[in-house]
């Protein structure tokens, strides 16, 4: 296969990978202004006047990071972290549609094939070179069982990395994927590690905006701009520091009194109570990533019979969970949220959604519980307070269609434990932005471990699903999700009550140039500056 | 007297093996490990579990782990935090020296507050007992992480100048220190002085209905003789214990407060810890307190001898 040394001119519109009209202008700017990107989003450009340099941001986190290792960790509170420290070859803009970060572009001979140009004279905060190796040894690290690395079951369609020349990787998959740019572009999933450098679980060293400097555990945080960031000016921050507060209470005093300037919430009804008592506070919540559902055990009675599931998606009603837990800030959900390719409105017509207690009571009749039925334990997160809200409105409303559940409060990490095992009845756990929807529906997949869990044996949803993969024009991807839901509500395997953002993020107005992603992660740090 | 303090010192020893087995099969038995507790609802192949648990060692027999894990111990060293890849030791030690002044200011503030109205409400009656009596009532009824968070909320508001955040080291700077520990000592004390005020106010009433304070005052002696020297000492006796029993719960209760007042303390550290089964820390931390609340107790049986008359280990 011929290489094009400039691939970036050579991009075919018609291919269906640069049809997404945002990717193709951005990648269209990069060949016009020779290299420099283009970052500043409208929203951001908005805000801003001229950016100051230097200063100090302080920003209030409700996790300590467990590893800075991007192949190795695993846990959400370490991405805060990874997305200014590290960076990848593409990344999400702030519409999150993907633009290149350290490639300059690509190039997709065919479905199979994608030749990434990279960005040259980049370091890493060691002073090593950016190069293809390093790509090419990222990805070798995730793809080896010893990394046990969650990114691998994300990138397992990658056939081949292979470096044609310092500057120009190439992947080969094994078949067309609709994720894998998606993949590519989230942080720290799709985060280039230096090549040789070990130990980057506590000393972390990548190409990101921002230097390791310090870390004490619960105390704070602290990085200093990287003097060698290839955007130019970028970062405008001298310092982020973040500090810990495990308390949501402790958080919101400490906005309040300004001993950080910026921070998230869990919940809603807080966020917008803080904001209007405070009006020189910003509050983002961004577009819902977040869904609350219900799994339902499909393996035995009562749930394995599609008229008691149907009777339980009838009486619900999920417009009043929304405005009792929510406060009305969020949307009715379904399987995939509003932030993702092909998400749920909130507004269109799903089958069974409608609350209909009579109707509910009739298929409950008919699947030989006329007089009622009691399901037991409705297991939900103790720790997160809307779960626990939403399950007992959830509760009262069930029980007006007869329906009898007695809600079990359990810690996070025995919950998880039964849930991916499928040792339960009933059970809500909420479900948060992923890169791409794929990551959500495949829970569904009756050949994983999952599925196979909770008894899924739905060989057409599996096909849909699996079809869904490699469809690479975006409309017709969106279209085919909108189905997958359908079909999902229609055999009412899972119950989706709503979507809300996963955190409402919130900061003074001072702070400048910071958009906040539907998927929570702060990359928009590096255009950040202060205005005191 | 020493022969008795070294019995008890040494039968310290097998409490504490007892203290490490349940302290190790507990946190095992319970669902979830690290493994699946850090990487929350991210889905991770079984394969990728299997080789996090096997790089920590949690793949093999609980026996053959507790075994590997004593044997570390009495070599001095505690194994490494599963979060930070750090010796437990070394980041216990610092967050134990936060722990024991946080502790120690609550506990003095505690004595202070409750023997000085235990004994007021003993000695004024009347209207003072009604009010110290009411006042405990309700600072026994109201949780201290509820005073903590209402501390927070406030101070957040209406005194952002305070600035109840910023925990500064001793060494860095002694005065910052003591008033940032002010407030979360305080919300410690209350709970606890409350017990030690009605146990004062208990055993002072006792005292002055024995002969012997009548006696004195038959003699003619000094008001304040009969309270320092008859009255005081005696009553203290049930003070002490309370007040040094009340030491675990002070122990129990800085895990809240530190967390709720961001105080980088071992009680922070196990709140973290537990969450993320990170379990050589929370074995580490269990020992720990263990050991002090162990220690606590001898020490109260030392100072009962000294104070009352009537207590001799001879």
């Amino acid at each position: 296969m011929a290489t094009n040394p400039d691939p970036e001119l050579a991009l075919d519109d018609a291919h269906p990978a640069a049809a997404d009209g945002l990717q193709r202008r951005s990648l269209l700017q990069l060949a016009l202004t020779g290299g420099a990107l283009a970052t500043l989003s409208p929203m951001a450009l908005a805000q801003a006047g001229a950016p100051k340099r230097g200063g100090t941001l302080t920003i209030g986190a409700d996790a300590d990071p467990i590893g800075l290792d991007p192949v190795t960790l695993t846990a959400f509170s370490s991405y805060d972290f990874t997305a200014l420290l590290y960076s990848g070859l593409l990344r999400w803009n702030a519409e999150m549609k993907i633009e290149p970060d350290l490639a300059t572009g690509y190039l997709t001979p065919n479905e199979t094939t994608y030749i990434f140009r990279l960005r040259q004279g980049v370091k890493f905060h060691n002073g090593q070179t950016f190069s293809a190796e390093d790509v090419k040894h990222t990805f070798d690290r995730i793809l080896d069982p010893a990394s046990a690395s969650p990114s691998a079951v994300l990138f397992a369609g990658i056939k081949a990395v292979t470096v044609i020349d310092a500057h120009t990787v190439k992947f080969e998959l094994k078949a067309p994927s609709a994720t894998f740019l998606s993949y590519m572009a989230t942080n720290p999933n799709g985060v280039i590690v230096p090549k040789g450098v070990t130990d980057l679980k506590t000393k972390p060293v990548g190409t990101g905006p921002f230097v390791f400097e310090s870390y004490e555990p619960n105390q704070q945080f602290t990085l200093k701009a990287n003097p060698n960031y290839y955007e130019e000016k970028q970062p405008y921050l001298g310092t982020v520091v973040f500090k810990f507060f495990k308390d949501q209470a402790s958080i919101t005093s400490a906005l309040r009194s300004k001993a950080i300037d910026m921070t998230w919430f869990k919940d809603p009804k807080v966020s917008a109570q803080i904001v209007k008592t405070s009006p020189d506070l910003v509050s983002a919540p961004g577009k819902t990533s977040r869904t609350f559902p219900v799994w339902m055990n499909l393996k035995a009675k009562p749930f394995n019979d599609v008229r008691v599931r149907r009777a339980l998606s009838l009486a619900t009603d999920r417009k009043a969970c929304l405005q009792t837990v929510l406060g009305g800030s969020g949307k009715v959900g379904a399987m995939v949220p509003e932030s993702q390719v092909g998400g749920y409105d909130g507004v269109s017509p799903m089958p069974y959604y409608k609350t209909d207690v009579a109707a509910a009571k009739k298929l409950l009749a008919e699947a030989g519980y006329a007089s009622g039925i009691d399901i037991g334990d409705y297991i939900v997160v103790a720790a997160n307070a809307l779960d626990v809200q939403c399950a007992q409105v959830l509760q009262q409303q069930w029980a007006a269609a007869g329906i009898k559940v007695n809600i079990k409060p359990m810690e996070t990490a025995p919950l998880i434990a039964l849930w991916l095992k499928g040792e339960y009845t009933l059970m809500s756990i909420a479900l948060s932005w992923s890169p791409d929807p794929d990551a959500i529906v495949s829970r569904l997949l009756s050949t994983g471990t999952q599925g196979k869990g909770i008894g899924m044996a739905d060989a057409q949803l599996d096909k849909m699903i699996e079809d869904a993969r490699s469809i690479l024009d975006n409309a017709k991807r969106a279209a085919a999700y909108q189905q997958i839901q359908k079909h999902i509500a229609d055999q009412a395997y899972i119950l989706q009550i709503y979507q809300y953002p996963l955190r409402w993020e919130a900061w003074w107005k001072y702070v400048k140039g910071y958009v906040a992603l539907a998927a929570n992660i702060r990359t928009f740090v590096r255009t950040t500056w202060i205005d005191k | 007297m020493a022969r008795v303090v070294l019995v008890r010192l040494a039968w310290m020893l097998p409490i504490l093996l007892g203290v490490s087995v349940v302290a190790f099969v507990l946190m095992r038995a319970l669902p979830g490990d690290f493994a699946q507790a850090s990487a929350g609802t991210t889905e991770l192949t079984p394969d990728a579990l299997e080789t996090i648990r096997r790089s920590l060692g949690l793949d093999r027999p609980v026996w053959e782990q507790y075994l590997h894990w004593l044997g570390r111990i009495l070599r001095g060293d505690f194994g490494d935090s599963f979060v930070t890849h750090k010796p437990v030791l070394g980041e216990l030690l610092p967050r134990l020296a936060v722990t024991a002044q946080l502790t120690l200011m609550a506990g003095l503030l505690a004595m202070l507050m409750g023997a000085t109205s235990g004994l007021l409400s003993a000695r004024l009656r009347g209207r003072t007992d009604w009010v110290v009596r009411g006042l405990n009532g309700l600072m026994l009824a109201v949780p201290n992480f509820v005073v903590a968070t209402l501390i927070v909320l406030l101070a957040g508001l209406y005194f952002p100048e305070i600035g109840i955040f910023n925990y500064t080291p001793f060494l860095t700077d002694p005065l910052a220190n003591l008033g940032s520990l002010l407030l979360p000592a305080i919300s410690l004390a209350l709970a606890v002085s409350v017990t030690i005020s009605e146990n004062t106010r208990a055993a002072v009433l006792e005292v002055s209905s024995q002969d012997f304070v009548m006696v004195a005052r038959a003699k003619g002696l000094h008001r304040r003789t009969i309270l320092l020297q008859y009255l005081v000492r005696n009553a203290l006796t049930p003070v002490i214990t309370v007040t040094g029993l009340q030491l675990a719960s002070l122990l129990g209760g800085s895990i809240l407060i530190e967390t709720i007042f961001t105080i980088p303390g071992m009680g922070q550290y196990l709140f973290d810890s537990i969450s993320n089964r990170d379990y050589p820390v929370i074995q580490a931390i269990v020992l720990v307190a263990a050991t002090i609340v162990l220690l606590m107790n001898v020490l109260v049986d030392i100072a009962y001898a000294r104070v009352d008359a009537r207590v001799s280990y001879d």
